[in-house]
């Protein structure tokens, strides 16, 4: 086991940010902290690098208690949202930086900052100041830095946070290849559900301090443990007083499964290639349902046609306590 | 955006012209001229005087320990002020910026009260002890550094709120300990808001009068600074000195300016 | 120089920019310690001498000041050479801040909003009494206004002379404190007033005015601040004739030569708590600019 957090509790002033964390992150995988901002996935993964101290509980790092370490002696690389270059050194003195300070032969640095400049498409650049750099690069930039000195642990830090969506996307294939090249442990933060779904190994889901689950993509996805999981990884609409994806409705113009409910369609939107359908059931739930297109065609949908909808069979779902909280 | 008339745009503009130029640049030329009145005499006999010399000696000296000083107390207090949290901090803020508000008389009698080896609360005990403060250099050095106590610590301080710790975080996480991440990171990311501190504090330093006065006994060769010396050439008739002594010091403050000047747009990137 | 001594006080950073999902909603905490025992040693280190060099001096003006009683300050304030000498300097420091507050924006906005050859020379010359000695300062005005005036303009050793010093080494403040916010000031802003149908004036007195009223204050109280307290430019302009141009800080020196430091410490005093009060108030006045933002 690469990573074991036990216990780990941090607050500022009156706020909890991190409650009684128990974690194990596997060896040479690719692990994402998900959950909404200010959840404290940022501040576990900042414990986990040494940049904040918990106020109690115990990190451990391939073995070794890491939990009084300072971040220099933790040998971690780190990938900050805002890139962190060091503006005043060229793209290769950057990369080189960790080296130098662990005193490594001149030969030997200038070799690996040339094959990991190499790694990151970075060759052509070398000599230029992070300020020539786009935002992609200098993230790409700041990767191979972190890369450099050999971390145990890889951590990233909304990493593509601050980047538009085409370079994002570009870069969150690139970070998956790389990792299957270099296998270095790696824990990412993200927000974005996509992402973490896209690239992960392993999702931690973290929501006000606490874990909310720990799993694959696909297990988060159908075995959510609980309405925040489920909520948070896709759409969900509410029917007979559970959660179900709106893709996991069956309609019907007739009554066809035993236990549908009856209802009325009050509004029918196309987006592309896909149909979201609004139904008022005659309990006074407000249900969304999406179809394809073609399927929508086949059966006729129309606003104020009445219609039965009901779970397909093996969907998800989650029952809310939302029903009688309203 | 919304232009003004042209006879309201002259009008400002030939006000703001003709109010700098009476006030400043008319005066200032006339000190040009009249160090120069007899050609370069004023200056050669400005130079060829022993005590003239020293004066401007010792204030090289006395600027010089006080800008390193303070350079080293503006940087130390600085990253302290920017980079901790601790009690008192919001006070120790606003009280680093007292001496810019303090007459520098005031600075002087303060210094005065604590260090005169008569009866100053300190001065006594550490004359007794050989060591002279008031009259002598360390009092001059001690003035000094008080008027420009805070050109450092405003020029570095927005500099370094403005760069973060993320990239000193990042060079934490790399392996380097905290001396490595100052002079590798730290100091190179505010090198010229430093420069432009310590190029504010020479010119305060060297143009110090009022505090230096109280604090000197203005015996020639010994406490008696460059500003001094020109209010005494002044005051004892030998106009031509002073205005030779002035353009020196006015050619040291400009250069400080230009230094400035040309210093301050690298500053962008 | 524009940051340099012209305008704000020291903004003391809260805890570097705050990266993606840390918490949002940190309220306000309790003044935390997070000195390492490095860090301590070199607070340590520095209020030592911060100590040696500023507060134990300046609490000894307060100490010596009010060891002679209230009588000593009615004794001193009585004294009607320091009394006018009080009065001239707040009379003459106002006055010049007044002027200031007008020149320093005229200044200021032609510097911004204006184009002329030589107006880069002038953006220079602005700059040239903060770095000119003082002493030196006084010695460039008698050139110009002295005995031997070029121009025939006797001004020394009047009261005139006074309001021509203090004018002279507080001509950057104003300038400098309004300059960057005239800049900063958005075009459009006043575009949108035009369109809605605002003329000039208006536009002036409504967005401009109220934008940069902030900086004209603190610009002022800095300002009136070193005004108060000048000394160097002075003394070999105004000749100190007593009751008519001899200002606080020359009849502080009288004091201290003759070795009535109580005297001395008294008017320091006085001119301390003045120059506390306008650090007060251009605290108050930074805060407001600061929240609006």
């Amino acid at each position: 086991m690469s990573i074991d957090i036990t216990g780990v509790r941090k607050t500022y002033g009156d706020f909890v940010a991190l409650d009684d964390i128990n974690l194990t992150i596997p060896k040479g995988q690719l692990t994402a902290l998900l959950g909404p901002s200010g959840g404290g996935k940022s501040t576990l993964l900042r414990v986990i690098a040494g940049l904040e101290t918990a106020d109690t509980g115990t990190v451990t790092i391939e073995g070794t208690d890491a939990t009084k370490l300072p971040p220099q002696k933790r040998n971690v690389g780190f990938v900050f949202q805002h890139y962190a270059v060091f503006k005043h050194m060229t793209v290769a003195k950057n990369v080189a930086f960790g080296m130098e300070i662990r005193k490594k032969p001149k030969a030997e640095i200038v070799a690996r900052v040339d094959e990991l400049l190499r790694l990151v498409h970075l060759s052509q650049f070398s000599h230029r100041l992070p300020s020539q750099l786009s935002g992609g690069q200098r993230q790409r930039m700041a990767l191979a830095r972190a890369l450099a000195v050999e971390p145990t642990v890889l951590l990233l830090d909304e990493p593509f946070g601050a980047l538009d969506a085409k370079v994002r996307k570009e870069l969150r294939d690139w970070l998956r290849r790389l990792h299957d090249e270099v296998h270095v442990t790696t824990v990412f933060v993200t927000h974005d559900q996509e992402e973490a779904m896209e690239v992960a190994d392993e999702i931690v889901v973290i929501n006000e301090g606490r874990v909310e689950q720990v799993g694959t993509p696909d297990q988060l996805y159908d075995e959510p443990a609980n309405d925040f999981v489920m909520g948070f990884l896709g759409e969900t609409t509410r029917l007979n007083g559970a959660l179900v994806r709106p893709h996991d409705i069956h309609i019907s113009l007739s009554p066809q499964l035993a236990g549908a409910s009856e209802g009325v369609v009050s509004r029918v939107l196309r987006v592309g290639f896909e149909v979201r359908i609004t139904v008022l059931t005659d309990d006074g739930e407000e249900v969304g349902v999406i179809l394809t297109r073609t399927h929508a065609r086949q059966l006729g949908v129309e606003e104020g046609v009445r219609v039965w909808v009901t779970p397909v069979s093996g969907a998800t779902t989650v029952p809310t306590m939302a029903a009688n909280a309203g | 955006m919304v232009k003004v008339s042209a006879p309201v745009r002259w009008t400002l503009r030939l006000l703001a012209i003709s109010y700098v130029f009476f006030l400043v640049a008319w005066p200032v030329g006339m000190l040009f001229r009249r160090t120069f009145e007899g050609g370069l005499e004023n200056l050669a006999d400005a130079l060829g005087d022993e005590d003239v010399v020293s004066a401007l000696v010792l204030t090289a000296q006395v600027a010089g320990i006080a800008v390193l000083i303070n350079l080293v107390f503006g940087l130390t207090i600085s990253i302290l002020l920017v980079r901790y949290e601790f009690p008192g901090k919001r006070l120790l803020s606003a009280m680093i910026d007292v001496p810019l508000s303090v007459s520098p008389v005031v600075v002087g009698l303060a210094l005065v009260l604590v260090y005169n080896g008569r009866d100053g609360w300190f001065g006594k005990g550490l004359e007794e002890g050989g060591f002279q403060v008031i009259f002598a250099t360390p009092g001059l050095i001690m003035a000094t550094c008080f008027v420009a106590l805070p050109l450092v610590i405003r020029e570095v301080v927005p500099t370094l709120t403005e760069i973060g710790d993320e990239q000193e975080q990042a060079a934490r996480s790399l392996g380097a300990n905290a001396p490595q991440t100052f002079w590798r990171i730290t100091l190179p990311s505010i090198k010229w808001a430093l420069v432009y501190g310590v190029v504010l504090s020479l010119a305060r330093s060297i143009g110090e009068f009022g505090a230096v006065k109280v604090v000197s006994n203005n015996v020639s060769g010994k406490t008696q600074t460059a500003t001094l010396m020109v209010e005494e050439k002044y005051q004892n008739f030998a106009q031509g000195s002073a205005y030779a002594i002035a353009f020196l010091l006015v050619m040291v403050c400009i250069a400080c300016l230009v230094v400035v000047a040309v210093l301050r747009p690298n500053d962008e990137h | 120089m524009t940051g340099a001594l012209s305008g704000a006080t020291i903004d003391v950073a809260r805890p570097a920019p705050e990266s993606g999902g840390r918490p949002g909603r940190v309220r306000r905490q309790k003044p935390r310690n997070t000195l390492t025992p490095g860090a301590g040693l070199g607070l340590g280190i520095a209020m030592l001498w911060f100590s040696l060099l500023v507060l134990v001096p300046l609490s000894a003006i307060v100490a010596t000041a009010a060891a002679g009683g209230w009588e000593n300050y009615v004794n001193v304030l009585q004294d009607p050479q320091t009394w006018n000498a009080l009065k001239l300097t707040v009379s003459q420091a106002a006055l010049v801040t007044v002027i200031n507050v007008f020149m320093g924006t005229v200044i200021a906005w032609v510097l911004v909003r204006d184009k002329f050859p030589g107006k880069a020379v002038m953006n220079v010359i602005i700059d040239i009494p903060f770095a000119l000695p003082t002493v030196v300062a006084g010695l460039v005005l008698l050139a110009l206004y002295g005995p031997n005036s070029p121009i025939g303009v006797h001004w020394a050793f009047t009261s005139k002379s006074v309001a021509l010093a203090l004018a002279f080494v507080t001509l950057p403040f104003v300038v400098r404190a309004v300059q960057p916010v005239l800049e900063e000031l958005e075009a459009d802003v006043e575009e949108a007033a035009a369109s809605l149908g605002a003329n000039r004036w208006t536009i002036f007195r409504r967005i401009l005015l109220p934008s940069l009223f902030p900086a004209i204050a603190a610009g002022a109280a800095l300002s009136f601040a070193r005004a108060i307290s000048e000394y160097g430019s002075l003394v070999l302009l105004s000749g100190n004739r007593p009751n008519e141009t001899e200002v606080a800080s020359v009849r502080m020196l009288s004091f201290i030569e003759n070795g009535s430091y109580a005297s001395a410490a008294a008017i320091a005093s006085v001119m301390l708590a003045v120059a506390l009060f306008v650090i007060v108030v251009l605290d108050i006045v930074q805060r407001r600019v600061s929240r609006r933002g």
